[in-house]
């Protein structure tokens, strides 16, 4: 089973390589959009980097829902942990 | 404190466009900043030669997304437009194809109307189409990830012959037929070089890498041209400079390389210094293909009604894009029918574009004449003037050609292949393994073309001007 904090940092240095900002300013309750810049092409990179690094498949809809770190990583411990039974 | 000669805050590798417009933003921010250029001028891809009487720009021969996107708010930062005159050609691309020829135009409603009038059982579609581009960013869906180019052209159109004419110049400006090529590259493509392409700067392609370099050095920027970099200098966690290869050496605390991934990593940092997931990664990339390119001097200039010079002329005599593609990257250049000719503005000389394969040194040293000869002889049966007996200067680019002069892994024209697969090229721009390397110019980005590589250059800057102020 993840941890819940690794996850969290594993998904911040994605969240920070797509967005060039750097992993102090990504708090858990950072807005994605309004404060680290992330529009619809780096949600989509954002998406696909996780896809690609938990072998996961996140549905469509549940990307809209992500507005947060915070919510990022509950949506993917959530998916890992589905996976995992 | 005050530097010493050898010392730098940042150095940039390459001063294509992407590496240029990196260097003005950081010189601007009051960085001390060296850019090393292994070819005696700046630009890349975007440069022009002169033989004869005849300049011909070396690959780049215009642009787009001077509206749409941010190339518009780059340019006015570094206030490009006080100091050149850049102009749209109108039209900026037309396709020919058997049966039809149909227009760009500047005035997207024109072109929605052209299109009309060339296929009028695709009317209502047409306009859907060109209405959901022209709202790309509210419409852009995250569903698209996994689709291909193909897939949002069926969702709009029947015809085989529309789809195909609207997908000529997406492949020709990225080296992939729409059936290969992801849906999300083919529609920023699209809407950046189609929707608003045609820009060029008076003087050729050399002015705009010209004034790059001047704003750069007004700046307090330092311009070494004809200078090779031989190696990276890291002790393993950090970047420390750059060596040339008359062993000359240069210290800061950026590296930005504006060169050719593979080669950056492999060649100038050293295998042994890479993360290995991370060579992974890279060992495992495809690269876009290269391009044939045919120069052709006139001795009359060319005064055609019909073709405005500066436009993008796409023949495209087999709808078969897929077919194209093949032949493209195998090389068969005798089954080749698609290609792109550009009238140069000065209308005194030519150019022609046909993907192609990088093959080898060897390869193009025996067949290079052949392959100019076999297209230019495909040339006659295109409807302009007489080109063939106007002929004064004839000359050719092979993808060999352009490794040498830029360094371009493969010879590859938009860095890395625009597959779905590669649609997401983690820690690119910065690795997580030396501290103060960074990667700027189409190795890092989804953008082609100048547009794509100029914001790639502004955001490098941004993240290095940023962690520079902590």
């Amino acid at each position: 089973m993840i941890d819940k904090k690794v996850l969290e940092n594993e998904i911040k240095e994605i969240i920070s390589d797509v967005s060039g900002f750097d992993l102090e300013e990504i708090k858990p309750e950072t807005n994605l959009t309004n404060e680290l810049e992330i529009d619809s092409i780096k949600a989509i990179e954002i998406t696909v980097a996780i896809e690609k690094k938990y072998k996961i498949s996140v549905r469509d809809e549940d990307v809209p829902k992500i507005v947060t770190l915070t919510d990022a990583v509950e949506l993917v411990y959530g998916m890992l942990n589905q996976k995992g039974n | 404190m005050k530097m010493s000669s050898n010392e730098y805050d940042a150095v940039i590798i390459g001063a294509g466009i992407g590496g240029l417009v990196c260097g003005c933003y950081l010189a601007k921010a009051g960085m001390k900043v060296l850019i090393a250029e292994q070819h005696n001028k700046p630009g890349g891809y975007c440069t022009s030669f002169k033989r004869g009487n005849f300049t011909f720009d070396a690959a780049a021969h215009s642009f787009g997304g001077m509206r749409f996107g941010p190339l518009g708010k780059i340019f006015n930062d570094l206030k490009i437009n006080e100091r050149i005159n850049i102009y749209q050609c109108d039209p900026s691309d037309i396709i020919i194809t058997p049966d039809l020829q149909v227009s760009f135009n500047s005035d997207i409603n024109n072109t929605i109307k052209n299109f009309q009038e060339a296929f009028p059982n695709e009317n209502y579609n047409i306009e859907r189409f060109f209405n959901f581009l022209i709202n790309l960013e509210q419409n852009i869906s995250i569903s698209f990830r996994k689709n291909n180019f193909t897939k949002i052209l069926d969702s709009f159109f029947s015809s085989y012959k529309i789809k195909s004419a609207l997908s000529f110049p997406v492949f020709g400006n990225s080296g992939l037929p729409p059936s290969k090529l992801s849906a999300f590259f083919g529609l920023k493509l699209f809407k950046e070089f189609l929707l608003d392409g045609g820009y060029y700067p008076d003087g050729g392609m050399q002015t705009l890498a010209n004034i790059l370099a001047e704003i750069f050095k007004e700046n307090g920027g330092k311009l070494f041209l004809s200078s090779k970099v031989k190696k990276i200098i890291s002790d393993g966690k950090n970047v420390l400079g750059i060596k040339l290869s008359d062993n000359e050496q240069y210290f800061s605390k950026y590296v930005i390389s504006n060169c050719d991934m593979r080669q950056t990593y492999l060649k100038l940092l050293g295998k042994e210094f890479i993360d290995k997931a991370f060579l992974n990664t890279i060992s495992k990339m495809i690269p876009s293909l290269s391009v044939f390119i045919v120069y052709i001097g006139l001795k009359e200039p060319i005064y055609n009604n019909y073709f405005k010079p500066g436009s993008n002329i796409w023949y495209l005599l087999d709808y078969n894009l897929d077919n194209s593609y093949f032949n493209s990257k195998n090389g068969f250049f005798n089954d080749i029918n698609n290609l792109m000719m550009h009238i140069s503005p000065d209308r005194k000389s030519v150019t022609f574009f046909i993907n192609a394969p990088y093959k080898n040194k060897m390869y193009w040293n025996d067949n290079k004449k052949e392959v100019l000869n076999l297209f230019i002889n495909k040339i006659q049966n295109i409807p302009i003037d007489n080109i063939i007996d106007n002929i004064e200067f004839k000359e050719a680019a092979t993808p060999y050609t352009l490794f040498r002069y830029t360094s371009n892994y493969k010879g590859a024209s938009f860095g890395w292949a625009g597959i779905p697969s590669q649609l997401v090229l983690p820690g690119f721009i910065k690795n997580r393994f030396i501290n103060g390397l960074f990667m700027t110019g189409h190795w890092t980005t989804h953008g082609f073309g100048i547009p794509g590589v100029t914001y790639i250059g502004y955001e490098t800057a941004r993240r290095i001007i940023n962690n520079f102020k902590r």
